[in-house]
């Protein structure tokens, strides 16, 4: 799935109803369900590239969340592993427990 | 039978507390303990003149022997005596090595010392403080003749299990010249001449040890005038003041890991009072219950605490904005906002949490000693330290990698606020989207946590002869009960609306001022506990009495004997015969018991071993207090002194108030009956 592309010079993000929009349209729950797609899906950004988008401002975002999403991508697995054995002892010891001895 | 103590001291060395030998002590004892061997064996040190004069003073077989720290355990170490010379320059040798308090020799040094160790008798401490155990006692085994230990208890238990060594109960007394109590604590062996190949054959069989002469284990000495008692069930009966809680009182004093349950301390004098202490009591389990059971949820809740998932979405927001802001006034970049790291994000920095625990993993594999077998059937040990080698220098990779992303970190931030001061362009505020992201897993899997914590169920659920205690937990419903779980005066009504969402609830929690942090973990559900009797209530009234005494005998295990004075001072007798009865006839199968009763119920119904007498009898107008002692289907008792006593009749006397009333009351119940 493409979270980020250049299209007719401007960068574009997917938006949640699987539309692209301008990237300096962005918003803060628009990049927290990009993250979550990032770090559940498999997905791929277009590369940063400066010839291909005119517009300044642009750029500027597209490079600063292209690099956040991109770093985020490349620790994926390690997110999951870690997420996975988060409080995992505890968790497992207190979920439908019906009965245990004490000392 | 020849009666022996191998384990007798007679210098004050470091490891004693000072005394003064005195030879008219030791051959005393010899004499009033009827010994037939005794044995020198004082701490670290072997005194060969010293053990001359002894030798010479006494009638009977003396070895010299030697007390050793090893591995910080004691051994017994004896010779046969036939080359004192050879033994004291052997001996000089382990009192060179150990000179101070702490200073122990191992099993090398003692063959290094002492050559073939099969030449003497070794008995290391076994069931008695400081034992010998595990690696030094496999190591020693072979040498090994006995074990000591240093109760009556211990010494049967040794007995009756195949597994263990052959166990011998000795003095290990200091004969000093205040010793006012003659030592109790010697072995019986069933042998001829009394010498040192035949006490070693003793050793080598179990039936050939005993705790009496003529009683096999049956019975043991408890005083030193040679009264004894049953190393099962005693009953010790006799009127008022006639020294019975005298005599149990003596019996707390000679001995040591007794377990005393006093007359009248499960009594309720003041019903109030009493119950508010035994709620009280209970209380404290539970608190104790809870700790236990909650600390994992504890430690999830310390780190949840430190989550701010409002301060993260600001973040998120502070970033968009300012991003957003800055690209809008790209076109009016200066010199310094142009800079390439006016708006550089810092490195990640990463715990590595996971390859560690994986490294932990692994070395538990490689170190694990119980399931080894079973490990090496399927893996490949020097493979799998070839894993952790190389995850261990993955990690030193990684950690130097880290230093130098934070080295770097603290660089970009004093340059990006150097840069920010000198322009008036937007600077990005920078996030950590995989933190952020972390933590709302955090607060999900402890919102899991919690929800499971909070479902209803029995946690923990204990029978103790008809009473039931029971743990369970189930969600807080008033704000009246998270009130009671904290102890603290505040109001809940306003945390209780948030209770239904674990982190907005904690949330609630943290911002009340009156709640302190570290006790939060106490709150996020109902556990209770409670005894229940056999109807399934809670106990009440004289029932906690019941529960009480059940719990102390129960406790008695852990000791090494058992005294228990007037149990029907507070029970019924029903509850005396089903309960109390049971559970005293089952413990005294491992330990020494000893009962003082009034009651019929008790004293005629508990199946005593062994019956004890004390009477107070008064000659020629002086007030003499005697132990009448025997078998329950003895005809007659008797004292130490040779006096004898019927047992019928002090049965009937002790249990019944005498025949008439026995006689009256038995028709009593036959004319009832015959209606």
């Amino acid at each position: 799935m493409k979270l980020l592309k250049i299209d007719n010079n401007l960068g574009q993000f997917l938006d949640k109803s699987g539309e692209f929009q301008p990237i300096d349209r962005i918003t803060k729950e628009n990049l927290l369900s990009l993250v979550d797609l990032t770090l559940n899906e498999e997905v791929e950004f277009d590369e940063y590239d400066e010839e291909k988008i005119r517009n300044q401002a642009h750029q500027i975002i597209y490079k600063s969340i292209h690099e956040k999403l991109r770093g985020l991508r490349d620790r994926k697995q390690e997110f999951i592993d870690e997420s996975e054995r988060l409080y995992l002892a505890e968790y497992e010891r207190y979920k439908d427990e019906t009965s245990q001895q004490a000392d | 039978m020849k009666k022996i103590d191998l384990h007798i001291h007679t210098i004050a060395t470091i490891h004693d507390s000072d005394f003064t030998f005195c030879m008219d002590t030791l051959k005393r004892y010899v004499t009033e303990a009827n010994l037939d061997a005794i044995a020198i064996t004082n701490h670290d040190m072997f005194d060969a003149e010293q053990f001359r004069t002894i030798n010479e003073s006494l009638p009977i077989a003396v070895f010299p022997g030697i007390e050793i720290n090893l591995d910080n355990g004691h051994i017994l170490l004896m010779s046969d005596g036939s080359n004192v010379e050879d033994f004291e320059s052997r001996s000089n040798d382990v009192s060179r090595r150990i000179s101070q308090i702490g200073d122990s020799i191992t099993v090398g040094d003692l063959e290094d010392i002492y050559g073939n160790l099969h030449n003497y008798l070794i008995i290391p401490h076994y069931d008695k403080n400081p034992s010998i155990r595990g690696q030094t006692l496999e190591d020693l085994l072979s040498y090994v003749t006995a074990g000591e230990v240093d109760s009556a208890k211990k010494f049967l238990r040794a007995i009756k299990d195949e597994t263990k060594l052959t166990p011998v109960l000795f003095s290990d007394a200091r004969m000093s010249d205040g010793l006012c109590r003659l030592p109790i604590r010697q072995t019986f062996l069933d042998c001829g001449e009394l010498t040192f190949s035949a006490i070693r054959a003793c050793f080598g069989d179990k039936g050939k040890v005993s705790l009496s002469d003529d009683e096999g284990n049956s019975l043991f000495q408890i005083f030193d005038d040679g009264q004894r008692m049953s190393t099962g069930l005693n009953v010790l009966l006799g009127d008022r003041s006639t020294g019975k809680t005298y005599t149990l009182d003596k019996i707390n004093d000679v001995f040591e890991g007794v377990k005393y349950i006093e007359q009248f301390s499960l009594v309720q004098r003041d019903e109030a009072a009493y119950e508010r202490e035994f709620k009280n009591e209970v209380q404290r389990k539970r608190s104790r219950f809870v700790d236990g059971y909650l600390s994992p949820f504890k430690a999830v809740l310390d780190d949840v605490m430190n989550v701010d998932l409002e301060g993260n979405e600001r973040s998120v927001e502070n970033y968009i904005s300012t991003l957003l802001k800055s690209a809008e006034e790209a076109d009016r970049r200066d010199a310094y906002s142009k800079v390439a790291l006016f708006d550089e994000t810092a490195f990640p920095v990463r715990d590595d949490k996971v390859l560690k625990d994986l490294i932990a993993s692994v070395r538990q594999i490689i170190e694990n000693i119980e399931y080894r077998e079973m490990i090496e059937k399927h893996i490949d040990i020097q493979s799998l330290k070839k894993l952790a080698c190389e995850l261990i220098e993955l990690l030193w990779s990684k950690a130097l990698e880290n230093k130098k992303r934070q080295f770097l970190n603290g660089l970009i931030k004093d340059i990006k606020e150097s840069l920010k001061m000198r322009t008036s362009a937007v600077q990005v505020d920078d996030v950590d989207l995989y933190r952020v992201s972390m933590e709302t897993r955090k607060v999900g899997r402890f919102s899991d946590i919690v929800n499971s914590l909070r479902k209803e169920s029995v946690i923990f659920e204990e029978s103790i002869q008809g009473f039931r205690v029971i743990a369970s937990k189930s969600p807080f419903t008033k704000a009246g009960e998270i009130l009671f779980a904290s102890g603290v005066k505040t109001s809940f009504r306003d945390a209780l609306k948030e209770y239904g969402d674990p982190y907005r609830y904690l949330q609630a929690l943290i911002s009340d001022g009156n709640l302190v942090r570290s006790e939060l973990y106490r709150l996020f559900a109902k556990i209770e506990y409670k005894i229940l009797n056999r109807d399934g209530f809670e106990v009440s009234g004289g029932e906690r009495s019941e529960f009480r005494l059940l719990q102390e005998i129960k406790d008695a295990q852990n000791y090494d004997i058992l005294l228990i004075d007037e149990p029907e001072s507070s029970f019924d007798n029903m509850f005396l015969k089903s309960d109390v009865n049971q559970i005293l006839r089952e413990i005294s199968k491992s330990m020494p018991v000893v009962v003082v009763t009034h009651n019929n119920t008790v004293g005629a119904s508990v199946g005593a071993d062994y019956l004890l007498y004390a009477s107070k009898e008064v000659e020629s107008g002086k007030v003499t207090y005697r132990i009448y002692s025997g078998y329950p289907t003895d005809k007659t008792l008797k004292s130490i002194d040779g006096r004898s006593i019927k047992s019928h009749k002090i049965i009937l006397n002790s249990l019944e108030a005498g025949r008439e009333a026995y006689e009256s009351r038995r028709c009593g119940y036959e004319a009832i009956e015959d209606r």
